[in-house]
Order: structure tokens, then sequence, then C-alpha cells
């Protein structure tokens, strides 16, 4: 089946997304081409397995509907039958604007998907992973949005071997671009994660995760509410809306495994959760279970690690 | 200005989300999705800045319209729906295909969401739905300053970036970009006697189809061992042994 990858790029390199996606497309024999979107000046992103488009957009303007429609141009004149995309916010707008431009829904929040016989199937979590739904698509294209760290990604050999297309910028001027600093292990590929939740009280209280977090090399993460509460960066957000994380152990403080939160964690491999409430749903997932509050465990596990 | 708000009544989110043939079971009292709060302050926002009308638009079963008139009850003028039985199950491309519709109806110039629904979060129908009314398209608004210019901050991968809002534009605002106001006794009267109407779906373009066919449902074991253990100040010792059994420490 003739397949289009949309690729992002990371650091100058193809996004760890697109190279989950790109194996899996591998894995099922798939036809398949990468169009990567980015602003990067050269950034190296050719492949040895496949061909590599990339469409350079500029980054002083948000053009990603002129995007779309360069990417719909190619669907149509390759084509292509099916198109994926990891679930990132880039990702996400060009996917459903492609939607539209082939009149086709998209399948989002994908964790497994497979051909056969010309027909795309997909696999979705819900309710916090406990169940899986499972669609056929219909359509001549289908378009699929693919949770991160659904799929291992594939080791590839990068070269400076691929075709660049300049685009336009847009009306739509961006100013004030501002790049979040990152310090300290990153939530996706640490082996230890500790995150936080309401059950930390207050914003002040996040000083005992970081203590915890230097003790043990962890990286910090946090649910959606804290988040919007305004505690900690967007960026550092584990869950349905936020991000995926599969740490060899996650310590959850405070967090009481809303269905949002479980999407982002409940593939960790050890999960030990500290949380006042006996009945809360984070227990279910939890190898190692506390009932007690946590800002009393955290102070003593800091004393005595 | 016009703004068109979309607004979608969800099952009570403190209840699990059940399923009937793939498709959400949703009680006649539905709720107003919290999620489209951030959209509607938005919305109201702009209002008191530029003198806006502000209409909600929904897509789905109307049922005692509990959610439509929390939404009117925060501030937004008049409320417009559709609500048909060959929408039962829709997916998303076809829900942005009929709210584009009814805001395409309404004229309006501006058409704000919440990124995503907490029932169903594909988190597609902003951007569909702006490219329906072939406007911008500016997702996940995490701040808005009104002065004579609107600017807008989005959030992005690596940080943020601000635009100026356009004349017309599709925005979805994430949650926590602003703090949704809440509804006193008088506003709550007040919306009593604010319009709500249905519009039948013959009277819009409709060029979807359900090309997603549900399959199956399928429960995932769970192979977590859920050990619970009663603090009484000396709990953290298992997580020190555990710890160091899995050789974190």
């Amino acid at each position: 089946m003739k397949t289009l990858i949309i690729g992002e790029i990371i650091n100058n390199n193809l996004s760890s997304g697109t190279l989950e996606i790109l194996g899996k497309a591998k894995s099922l024999d798939l036809d398949v081409q990468v169009v990567t979107v980015g602003s990067d000046e050269n950034p190296s992103i050719g492949l040895d397995l496949c061909k590599q488009t990339y469409l350079k957009r500029q980054n002083n303007s948000l053009n990603l509907s002129k995007v779309a429609t360069k990417i719909s141009e190619m669907i149509k004149n390759e084509e292509i039958s099916l198109i994926l995309g990891s679930s990132t916010y880039m990702c996400r707008d060009l996917i459903s604007f492609l939607s539209v431009d082939l009149n086709s829904s998209p399948v989002s929040n994908v964790i497994d998907f497979d051909v056969a016989s010309g027909n795309v199937s997909t696999v979705n979590s819900i309710n916090g992973g406990e169940s899986l739904y499972k669609t056929k698509i219909n359509s001549d294209q289908a378009l699929l949005l693919i949770r991160p760290k659904a799929f291992d990604p594939i080791e590839v050999n990068f070269n400076e071997d691929f075709e660049t297309i300049d685009l336009d910028g847009s009306d739509l001027e961006v100013f004030d671009i501002f790049i979040e600093e990152k310090s300290g292990p990153q939530l996706e590929d640490s082996k230890v994660v500790i995150s936080a939740g309401r059950g930390m009280v207050d914003k002040e209280n996040l000083e005992l995760i970081e203590t915890l977090a230097s003790k043990l090399n962890a990286a910090i993460g946090g649910t959606r509410a804290i988040v919007d509460a305004g505690w900690m960066p967007y960026s550092q957000q584990v869950g349905q809306t936020g991000k995926t994380v599969k740490p060899d152990v996650y310590i959850a403080c405070g967090i009481s495994g809303a269905t949002q939160h479980q999407v982002g964690m409940k593939d960790s491999k050890f999960v030990i959760a500290i949380n006042k409430d006996e009945e809360a749903p984070i227990f279910q997932l939890a190898d190692l279970g506390i009932v007690g509050d946590t800002l009393s465990v955290i102070p003593k596990l800091n004393d005595n690690i | 200005m016009k703004i068109a708000v979309c607004a979608k009544q969800i099952p009570d989110p403190a209840n699990e989300v059940t399923y009937s043939n793939g498709t959400i079971v949703r009680p006649e009292e539905q709720v107003l999705d919290d999620t489209d709060r951030y959209g509607i302050e938005v919305a109201l926002q702009l209002k008191e800045k530029f003198d806006a009308e502000v209409t909600i638009i929904s897509m789905g079963p109307s049922g005692t319209q509990k959610g439509l008139q929390q939404a009117l009850q925060m501030g937004a003028d008049k409320a417009v729906f559709v609500d048909d039985e060959s929408l039962k199950g829709a997916n998303s491309l076809m829900t942005a295909n009929v709210l584009s519709e009814l805001a395409k109806s309404l004229s309006a110039d501006i058409v704000i969401f919440g990124t995503e629904s907490t029932d169903g979060y594909s988190g597609t129908v902003p951007q569909q739905v702006s490219r329906y009314l072939d406007l911008e398209c500016i997702s996940y608004v995490k701040a808005v300053e009104i002065n004579d210019n609107v600017t807008l901050t989005r959030q992005t991968v690596e940080g943020s970036e601000k635009l100026n809002m356009p004349e017309k534009c599709v925005l979805s605002v994430t949650a926590g970009g602003v703090e949704p106001r809440y509804p006193n006794f008088k506003d709550i009267m007040a919306a009593k006697s604010k319009p709500i109407e249905q519009v039948s779906i013959s009277d819009l373009t409709i060029n979807t189809t359900q090309n997603l066919e549900f399959i199956d449902i399928e429960t995932v074991e769970n192979s977590k061992s859920g050990e619970k253990i009663i603090d009484e100040g000396e709990a953290y010792q298992e997580i020190v042994n555990k710890l160091k059994e899995l050789k974190v420490i």
C-alpha cells in the first residue's frame, strides 16, 4: 500500500515519533515515503530506506494550511492510500486539514494498525487503557494520528539525500518565539519518572519532588491539573493531551489517576503510587501502592536515599 | 463582530464513559464540556471589548439542554444546535462538516473551540472546521491579550509563539489559557430567556460519510498487582526497598 509518513524534525534529526511510525510501516512492508515538515536550515534527514521530501517552511509565519495544500497535491499525484503522522501539534493540524481535502475522517490516538487486503484497521486505547477500540477504515485514503511510543523506533542511517521544497510564508506573522529551557533528564527517555498531581497541594511543595528526582536521576512530570494551574510548563505534562512515557519506574505522587493521565503512563514497567485516597484509580495501575500523605512520605524518602 | 463558539454536551465526566455498538452512551442530561469553557471565556472577553455577538454552536443529542444552558449562563447570547439521528456516532470530519455549516449560517467572523472534547478527544475538529471555512486556524492558543489588537500566544512543541488575531479565523484554546468565569444567580436566571434554536440537518450541506466502521471493543487485562500498603509512618521503607530491588538506587 502506498504510504506517506509526515515527518517532524527535532534537534536537526527526524523525531522519535517519526522513526517509530517508520518502524511500524516497514514491518508491514508498506511502500513508504516520508515528507518532513520543518524550518531547519540543513537538517540531516535523508533516509537510506525510502524517499524523503523536505517541505521547508518559514518559521516567522503560521503557514501550516499551505503546507497541507502541498501535501494534498503530493497525495493525489502519487496515489497515496495511507497517511500517517504522530499525535503532535503540527501533525494534528496537518492531518485535520488533509482530512477535509480528501473527505476522509482521520482516526486519532491510534496505538496499533494493520493493513490486510487493501484495508486499513486501527486500534485505539479508550477509558484510560482499560479497553481497546477497533475500527476499519472504508475510504480510499486512510489518515492516522499515532500516539508516541506506540511502536519501537527503526534504526536508520541519515544522509543528505533528499529533495527540498521551499514553501512561502503566510500573512499570519509570528513573533516572540519562545523556546522552553530544558534541563535535567528528559521525560520521554528517562528510566525513572516522578510525577506530581494535585495531592502535592502547593506549587512550593514541588521542591520535594525535585530533590527526590535529583537523587534518582529522574525526570519530572505532572498531571494536566497542575500544568493548567501553572505549576509546571506544558512540556512536562504526562497524559492524553501531554506526553506518553514508558520508564522502568514511574512514581505517581498525589495523583488520583484520571483517565486523561493514565493514557500517558500506563505502560510504565513498574508503577509506585502514593495517594491519600485509598479508592484512587491510580492504585489499580500500581505495582506498589502507598496509601498515605505524599507530603509526609517524600521527605522521608529524601532523607533515606 | 460575530463569534461562534462550539460547546459540546457530554456525559458527566465523573462517570466512566460507556459504549454501545462503538458509540458513547449519552444520558438525557448531559453537561457542558469543561474544555469548552475556555473558548467561551475568550469569546466573552472579545465581546466585552468589541461589542460582539456570541452564539454557541453545538451538535449531538440535545436532551435536557443542560450543557447549552450552562454555556448561556456564562454569558453567550444565544445557541443553535443540530440533533439528528443520522449523526449518531458521527466521526470527527462529519462533526466538523456540521459545525462549519452552522458557523457559516451565522456568518461568524471568529469561530472558537477548545482543543479536544473530554469524551471523544479526537482533537481534530477545530482545524477541520477552519479548512471547511477556508479560514486560517490558530490552534492551541494558551494566552490572549486584548487591546486594540488581539495578541494570541500559541503553544508549540518547543515553547510558544505569538500572533495578532486576524479579522476572520478559527481558534482552538487550551485549558488554562484563560480563567473561565462562574455565572452568578442573575446570570443563571438570565440564561433561561436566551434563545436556543434547533437547526434541521436538511438545511445544511453535508457531504461527508461515515468512513470509519466500528469493529469491536476489547477489554485489556490489568497485569498490575494493585498491592496497597497503608502508611503508618514507615511505608517509605517499602519504596526504598523496591527501588533497591529494581537497582534504581
